[in-house]
């Protein structure tokens, strides 16, 4: 089995690897945009599929990491690596303040404030234009120069690959497990000793970091911001995205990023039903599949062709356990069992 | 339900799952972008532009409107050097990002050898970059910041007027009409505050007094702060409102209802081409009549037969007057064509040079560009982009039928601003 | 200065009676549902793109198009709800109110998305419901508010005789405060969600139709007021129709004096839109049940 995972684990890396020089330069431009949307979503999913903190004030974060390091950049033209790190840094504070205050709201409340508070930050840089650029855009040296995107794509892998390793890392550890317990119960988790505030106040800090991280790439990537990167229609994207891949599980919800945003470019010909087409895909799935359309086509495959599965922790979600009313038979598990 | 044991070391299910979906995928990436091109294929034109929120998608969409009519036009005439023209039109939402990608997704996609159209300022500066480094030559239609041109380069052209060829207009016909206390709501973006500024240098220069209150692009309700203008002392005298959004109707509306503009005390102007747009009058009804607003077309005593003959081909088929903007959408088309008729062939830099030596002739008149870089706007700029100014006198009047009222060689009547019920 | 404060404060009362409705249709959603709606904005736009179709396509007089509207914003509500929320009465349906978040937000993209494509990218003006200003003194308002305003309040009078004074009103009352209590009794569940659902949508509906000839018309038109209406029901209570209908007044005529009042003109404009949303803001962080919420409202 564990030749199985290696040997699809190779072919991925050589893919992702050898990605820049099997396509054009306008795929390639996807593929950088890919890159970005997977670590916003798959920070998301850590947030609200996996911590089930609802948030959708995280392209926020986004815009707050990009429009920090790009002007920091342009005042005090400080290499942009360090103005990455000012932004993710500027991130995780006010993100763990946002995280404070929001410690007696649940569900639809956290959801509504931090979209509140979304809002609210896009007005004041569209207000503020005279320091921000406004809706006029606010440009940001790019950090490579050159005809070719290539760069930019290695970079925006690295990132995602670092990401998701720190991120795999705290959900596989004990704090993976009191995310999922906070989510699962806060009183219960609380009762049973875990540090709900500690933790919901963690949970915002680090993702919203992933997120500033993710702006800062973004805003040395375009070569100019605007405030819509913050807006709700983004976040929703986002959204899309996560739960389609699977909001429970971070890898499941990356892989729907990068499979949405290679559709979305794919299917242009159908111009404007195009969004109609991705509203109907996330509604069908929130309502017939809702651990994402990946679980689903994973127990499809298991039904006509098992493979050996452990059924191991590090929590990805509790599939086949009767989340959605529509009538799945639980994975085919063929021998080892645990 | 079987107890979970840590099983590190093991990659679990889902991640398993998740790269195996990953490695169809990708496995099938080669597959993309392998188009072939054989010879007698068409000549490849790119549009970019708005049509889908949050862009400006109606004016994006009458762009298209007229792109359409030219790309139809041309292969009735046989094409371009003996091949049919495909125009191939990408939607950038009025995101810069989306107009990276649309840019780089028509030059390496659809093999476009040059691209036209766009409508929002800050869309067109970051597609610009993309066409600098393939070196694709650029036609850009109704974006009017200066620093299109101003970046200065040589791929980039633009037909449509500059803010500030625009609005230093504006700010002089605000004097010779003889307003003393002007009142502006700016739309908070690039251009609308751009345009601000160069209009309050202009009322400066003319010792005209003014307030200038900047809005958010998404607003409908103006009501509380044209009641605060209405109750300022001294009182204004004109109401110029920079504002090329949908809520533009709501505020000329709103501004006439509460009786603040136009008054016989007071005249309103609406710059941005919302005014000119075929929605105008059902939207904006009995409050539109005394109100002025601005060009980018020819006056209609100056329409040539091309002019007459897009007139009427939009008209039929759109059943509405195409404004000055689709206008440039439509000549932005031809000059694309007569530069690859002129130059022979497809080749950028033959484009570019055909260009920047046209003497074609469209529908707004006779096309040249400057290659001058004093000032920086300049440089491949229109400069002698048709502007005027008209005022509405009647209720549901055409706009190339209002009186002109300046510049006065071309006004159409003798007076350079009419009061309401004079 | 009085006379312009007074005309200020009444505009925004208007403009309060309006945010009112739509707030009290999400209340009584929230109520009944136990969730947020965030597809609430969307059918507000519907219901004013109904009424314009009304208007153009059938004949149908602006004043009664008004009412057609609500109807139709009822059978769309009636008809998302049947297909795409009865997970939330199910026994096996985890963490119902992340559900319910998910599934309006995913309705909101899908209506605005599919909005934009029936209805076109021009702005769209149905015609007035009567020309003209209304003139006293130096008070100018359009008929147009004048009847929204009064429509309105005929709205939020007819929805609190219903919930109050009608057997249907008293069992909607019951569900939102015990589902089980009120099966027990033999109120049958799922018909009253149907009801509440389409009953909320209704009043959105009947929001969009009379702002349309003051505003205009586009797909998008239902972000601001989706985001207002929360903020109205979280100040007001999330369970609280009372509440959110005092509410909605003082965020309007709030909303008209800060843009009166806010010192530096070239800011009011824009800071009025995050007027609503700093007050939700404050209001969750102080009480985040709301001013007149109810106690006992859970989520699950």
């Amino acid at each position: 089995m564990s030749r199985w995972n290696s040997a699809c684990a190779f072919v991925l890396a050589v893919l992702a690897l050898a990605f820049p020089f099997m396509v054009n330069a306008y795929w390639l431009s996807v593929g950088v945009l890919a890159m970005f949307y997977a670590i916003v979503t798959a920070s998301w999913a850590l947030l609200a599929g996996y911590a089930g903190q609802f948030s959708f004030g995280h392209m926020a974060f986004v815009s707050l990491g990009a429009y920090t390091s790009g002007l920091l950049v342009k005042w005090f033209d400080i290499p942009i690596p360090l103005g990455m790190m000012a932004g993710v840094l500027m991130c995780a504070l006010v993100g763990s303040f946002i995280g404070f205050v929001c410690l007696r709201m649940r569900g639809p409340y956290l959801a509504l404030f931090t979209v509140a508070f979304s809002e609210v930050l896009r007005i004041v840089i569209v207000s503020e234009n005279e320091v921000t650029g406004g809706s006029g855009g606010l440009e940001v040296t790019p950090l490579f120069h050159g005809r070719t995107d290539t760069p930019f794509y290695y970079l925006g892998l690295a990132l995602l690959i670092g990401s998701l390793a720190i991120m795999q890392f705290l959900v596989t550890s004990r704090w993976g497990l009191f995310f999922r317990a906070i989510r699962e119960n806060e009183d219960a988790a609380a009762a049973s000793g875990v540090k709900v505030v500690r933790f919901r106040i963690l949970a915002f800090a680090i993702t919203s970091s992933f997120a500033g991280l993710a702006g800062g790439f973004y805003g040395h990537y375009i070569g100019i911001l605007t405030p819509d990167i913050g807006s709700v229609d983004q976040m929703g994207l986002v959204v899309a995205m996560a739960v389609i891949g699977g909001a429970e599980s971070i890898v499941a919800a990356m892989i729907g990023a990068l499979g949405l945003e290679f559709l979305v470019e794919a299917l242009r010909s159908y111009g404007q039903w195009r969004l109609v087409l991705f509203g109907a895909l996330l509604l069908l799935t929130i309502r017939f599949a809702r651990n994402g359309l990946l679980a689903l086509a994973w127990q499809q495959f298991n039904a006509i062709l098992p493979l050996p599965v452990r059924e191991g922790v590090g929590g990805r979600g509790r599939f086949g356990t009767g989340t959605t009313p529509s009538p799945q038979p639980p994975p085919a598990r063929g021998g080892g069992v645990s | 339900m079987p107890i979970n044991r840590t099983t590190r070391g093991t990659i679990t299910a889902p991640t398993r799952r998740g790269m195996l979906a990953a490695a169809g995928a990708a496995a099938s990436l080669p597959l993309l972008g392998r188009r072939v091109r054989a010879a007698g294929e068409p000549v490849a034109i790119g549009w970019v532009g708005p049509l889908s929120p949050p862009g400006g998608y109606a004016e994006g969409t009458n762009m298209k409107n007229a792109a359409e009519i030219a790309s139809a036009e041309i292969n009735a005439q046989g094409g371009l050097l003996g091949r049919p023209v495909e125009i191939t039109y990408a939607d950038t939402r009025g995101m810069p990002a989306e107009g990276r990608t649309a840019a780089e997704r028509l030059i390496q996609q659809n093999k476009v050898v040059a691209v036209f159209g766009e409508f929002h300022s800050p869309v067109a500066l970051a597609e610009m970059e993309v066409y600098h480094k393939y070196g694709t030559p650029f036609m850009a239609c109704d974006v009017w910041s200066d620093q299109i041109t101003a970046k200065g380069y040589p791929e980039v052209f633009r037909n449509a007027p500059a803010v500030s060829l625009i609005d230093v207009t504006i700010g002089q016909w605000i004097a010779a009409a003889g307003f003393k206390n002007v009142a502006i709501i700016a739309e908070k973006d690039d251009v609308g505050l751009s345009a601000r500024t160069l209009v309050a240098e202009e009322l400066k220069k003319a010792n005209i007094a003014f307030t200038a209150v900047d809005a958010d692009p998404n607003l409908t309700d103006f009501t509380a702060q044209i009641l605060r203008f209405k109750s300022n002392s001294p009182p204004f005298d004109f109401f110029l409102n920079i504002y090329a959004e949908a809520g533009a109707y709501p505020m000329i509306r709103q501004a006439h209802d509460l009786g603040f503009a136009p008054t016989a005390n007071c005249g309103i102007y609406n710059s941005g081409g919302e005014a000119v747009d075929p929605t105008f009058w059902e939207n904006v009804g009995e409050a539109g009549k005394y109100l002025v607003t601005e060009n980018v077309g020819l006056p209609k005593a100056a329409w040539n037969d091309k002019t007459k003959a897009f007139v009427a081909a939009y008209k039929a088929k759109h059943n509405a007057d195409p404004s000055g903007a689709v206008m440039e959408s439509y000549d932005g088309a031809w000059l694309l064509f007569d530069a690859i008729r002129t130059a022979g062939s497809t080749e950028a830099k033959a484009i570019i040079n055909a260009l920047e030596n046209t003497k074609y002739i469209g529908a707004r008149g006779q096309y040249s560009f400057s290659t001058s870089h004093e000032p920086a706007w300049h440089y491949h700029q229109f400069l002698e982009a048709p502007l005027s100014i008209l005022q509405y006198a009647e209720v549901k009047q055409g706009q190339a039928d209002a009186p002109i009222v300046w510049p006065r060689q071309y006004a159409t009547v003798p007076y350079v601003y009419k009061k309401p019920g004079s | 200065m009085t006379d312009y404060l007074l005309i200020q404060a009444l505009n925004g009362l208007v403009i309060g009676v309006i945010y009112a409705v739509i707030a009290a249709g999400l209340t009584v959603i929230f109520s009944i549902l136990k969730i947020v709606n965030f597809a609430h904005g969307e059918v507000y736009m519907m219901g004013g793109y109904f009424g314009y179709f009304a208007i153009s396509l059938a004949g149908i007089p602006p004043l009664l198009a008004v009412l057609v509207a609500m109807a139709l914003s009822f059978v769309l509500s009636v008809l998302v709800e049947r297909t795409l929320l009865t997970p939330l009465y199910s026994p096996t349906t985890e963490r119902k109110g992340d559900y319910g978040i998910l599934i309006t937000f995913g309705i909101s993209i899908f209506l605005r998305a599919l909005a934009l494509i029936i209805y076109g990218p021009y702005p769209l003006r149905p015609p007035s419901f009567w020309p003209g200003v209304f003139v006293v003194g130096s008070l100018i308002m359009t008929w147009d508010r004048v009847f929204a305003g009064g429509a309105g309040v005929a709205m939020l009078i007819g929805l609190v005789l219903f919930m109050n004074r009608t057997a249907w009103g008293e069992a909607l009352n019951a569900v939102s405060q015990s589902r089980e209590s009120a099966a027990i009794v033999g109120i049958n569940d799922q018909r009253f969600y149907m009801l509440a659902f389409g009953l909320g949508g209704a009043l959105a509906g009947g929001a969009g139709a009379l702002v349309g000839p003051i505003y205009s018309l586009s797909p998008s038109m239902g972000l601001l007021p989706d985001t207002q209406a929360f903020a109205i029901v979280i100040l007001g209570g999330m369970g609280s129709v009372a509440g959110s209908i005092i509410a909605g007044l003082m965020i309007g005529v709030s909303e008209s004096m800060f843009v009166a009042l806010f010192p530096d003109p070239s800011r009011s404009l824009t800071y009025a839109q995050a007027f609503s949303l700093l007050i939700l803001m404050l209001v969750l962080l102080i009480r985040p049940t709301g001013l007149f919420g109810r106690a006992h409202v859970a989520m699950e």
